[in-house]
């Protein structure tokens, strides 16, 4: 609450607040680097309706079950808004974890959650609906 | 046949006429019989021509009839066919009429999927600079989904928590807290209507920021202190998109309760951000102040492809937050993410907050935090454990307003397990001028997303 105190500093704290800069500094000009200068080679195809015992499994690598190729100006697709939009704030489910008839619940779920466009939540659910598990 | 027959018998005639008329009697022959014969003869060859002629015409037609009787009785065939086929149908529908109708498989039945429970739930480790090291049971947080046709949602959020009734008492105390409760109703492509305990739209981090969704298992210090979490009110959200590229604004105008004094002052220190739900302990229903609060949000999103995208946003509250209605809390608050492929986030939120009080003036708040995720599979490794892991670090400043300035470095890791499955480790070193805030802490958190 007072000066003192809002002036108060350690050596170790001090070097913690560097270490941390430096890591924090590293951490980013890295990730960076990597993510514009390397071409993404992780595997994006979508899980197989088949294969369902993909749904539980470890990954070997964080991976994404939708597709990542560039969009471009043709009409965008289900599979493509689903990996847009649900990536940002989760990892993606894949559609074999659900029923035609669950998915529909939560979707209208997250279209109001994340406030998305109606038209773009109904591609997707029609994209997790065709590939759902029942 | 008769026609044949006639045929046969003239042609005999003919012949037992010449076969009659040999030579003896030629002599005798004057040329008027000669001719009447030969006349006689060329009418017998012109009959017999015209009857071949006959016969020719009835075979055609004979066979012309035996393609007509071929095609009927293909058709006589066809029609029996269909006759049985008909006959069977119509004993399977009576016997199906008499047996009860099998209906959908019942995970198909739409009712069994209207209500769903989605949620997640943390349990953690902590060692906290100066105290015990101790297991916390964090939360368990179900939310409840029931849809109502194609446009009608109810959802509703609890968090479930142990503490200690200790130094007063034993024993300790379960908190079922109701995190949000809305109705959601989606009136066209455009527009959704929300009422209820609504999660605010200032920012994105409240709405967006379930345990298993956070990363870093303690929430943002200006997110918690700066601004509510929740609030009882209405709202109008929706998004328009932009092109075909799954580029779209969106925006929330809402109305709320809004903050309150937690004694009826106008006091700074009596602001409470988190109450004032329409009713008071006492059973009155009533708002805390004179007059509703105020909101709205407008973002955009842009996505340059899947997993690279931005996307930012302004929002804002204002309204009294005394009884006396004498005072204006205000916020504003401006976000942003970053995302660069599957393995890298950045995102942040700004937030400004300004009220009255009758103590000490105007106070000012501020606070911010920027967080950023590198997942190692984007080094493309052939190593599954590093695979698995995320970097994190976040950085968080706050002003209170009041003289208390805090930060905070976090610096972590998550591993997933899978998926939903999070095992997350983070070290957090405080810098602050509060003495009850700890210089440093060790958290390990179990997450689950279901």
């Amino acid at each position: 609450m007072n000066k003192s105190n809002m002036n108060k500093s350690k050596p170790s704290g001090t070097l913690a607040q560097i270490i941390f800069t430096v890591l924090t500094a590293i951490l980013v000009i890295a990730g960076l680097a990597l993510t514009l200068y390397s071409p993404e080679q992780i595997s994006a195809a979508p899980p197989s309706k088949s294969d369902p015992s993909q749904t539980n499994s470890t990954p070997q690598k964080i991976v994404s079950p939708a597709p990542s190729k560039p969009v471009t100006k043709k009409q965008i697709t289900g599979a493509e808004l689903y990996s847009i939009n649900c990536n940002r704030c989760h990892s993606e489910r894949y559609p074999t974890e659900r029923t035609a008839a669950q998915w529909k619940t939560i979707m209208l779920h997250m279209q109001v959650r994340a406030n998305l466009p109606a038209s773009q939540a109904r591609l997707i659910l029609k994209y997790l609906q065709e590939n759902s598990g029942r | 046949m008769k026609n044949n027959c006639r045929l046969v018998g003239l042609l005999g005639a003919t012949c037992v006429v010449a076969s009659l008329s040999p030579s003896r009697v030629s002599a005798e022959v004057s040329d008027a019989d000669f001719k009447a014969l030969q006349q006689a003869v060329q009418k017998l060859t012109d009959e017999v021509k015209g009857l071949e002629q006959t016969n020719a015409l009835v075979e055609q037609k004979h066979e012309q009839d035996m393609q007509t009787i071929k095609e009927l009785q293909e058709k006589l065939s066809q029609t029996t066919q269909t006759a049985n086929e008909a006959e069977r149908k119509s004993a399977a529908a009576s016997q199906a009429q008499t047996k009860p109708v099998l209906g959908p498989p019942i995970d198909e039945a739409t009712v069994n999927h209207n209500f769903m429970m989605l949620g997640d739930a943390e349990f953690k480790y902590v060692r906290v600079q100066g105290q015990h090291p101790t297991f916390l049971q964090s939360d368990f947080a179900p939310i409840f989904l029931y849809r109502g046709g194609d446009n009608v949602l109810f959802e509703a959020g609890f968090d479930t928590t142990l503490a200690n009734n200790a130094p007063s008492s034993p024993g300790y105390t379960t908190t079922f807290n109701l995190s949000f409760a809305q109705l959601d109703y989606v009136m066209n492509d455009y527009m959704t209507l929300a009422v209820g305990d609504l999660l605010l739209p200032l920012g994105t981090y409240s709405q967006r920021g379930a345990g298993w969704l956070n990363l870093i298992p303690d929430d943002p210090l200006a997110v918690d202190a700066l601004i509510p979490g929740s609030g009882v009110g209405a709202q109008l959200l929706g998004a328009i998109p932009i092109g075909t590229e799954g580029k779209f604004l969106n925006y929330a105008v809402y109305g709320a309760n809004g903050p309150s004094s937690s004694d009826g002052t106008g006091n700074a220190g009596a602001l409470d951000l988190g109450g004032n739900v329409g009713v008071r302990s006492d059973g009155v229903v009533a708002n805390l102040h004179a007059n509703l609060s105020g909101g709205a949000r407008v973002g955009i999103f842009l996505p340059f492809a899947p997993h690279y995208d931005f996307e930012f946003g302004v929002s804002g509250q204002s309204g009294e937050w005394d009884n006396q209605g004498t005072h204006l809390w205000s916020a504003g608050v401006l976000d942003a993410a970053l995302h660069l492929g599957s393995s890298f986030e950045a995102k942040g939120e700004y937030i400004l907050t300004r009220y009255g009080s009758d103590d000490q003036g105007e106070v000012k708040q501020r606070g911010y935090f920027g967080q950023l995720g590198y997942k190692l599979a984007g080094l493309n490794l052939n190593a599954p454990l590093i695979n698995n892991v995320e970097l994190m670090g976040r950085y968080d400043d706050v002003h209170d307003g009041l003289g208390t300035h805090t930060r905070r470095f976090t610096m972590g890791y998550v591993y997933y397990i899978s998926s939903t499955f999070l095992f997350e480790g983070d070290y957090e070193i405080f810098r602050s001028n509060d003495p009850t805030v700890p210089n440093n802490q060790l958290i390990f958190q179990l997450s689950y997303g279901f």
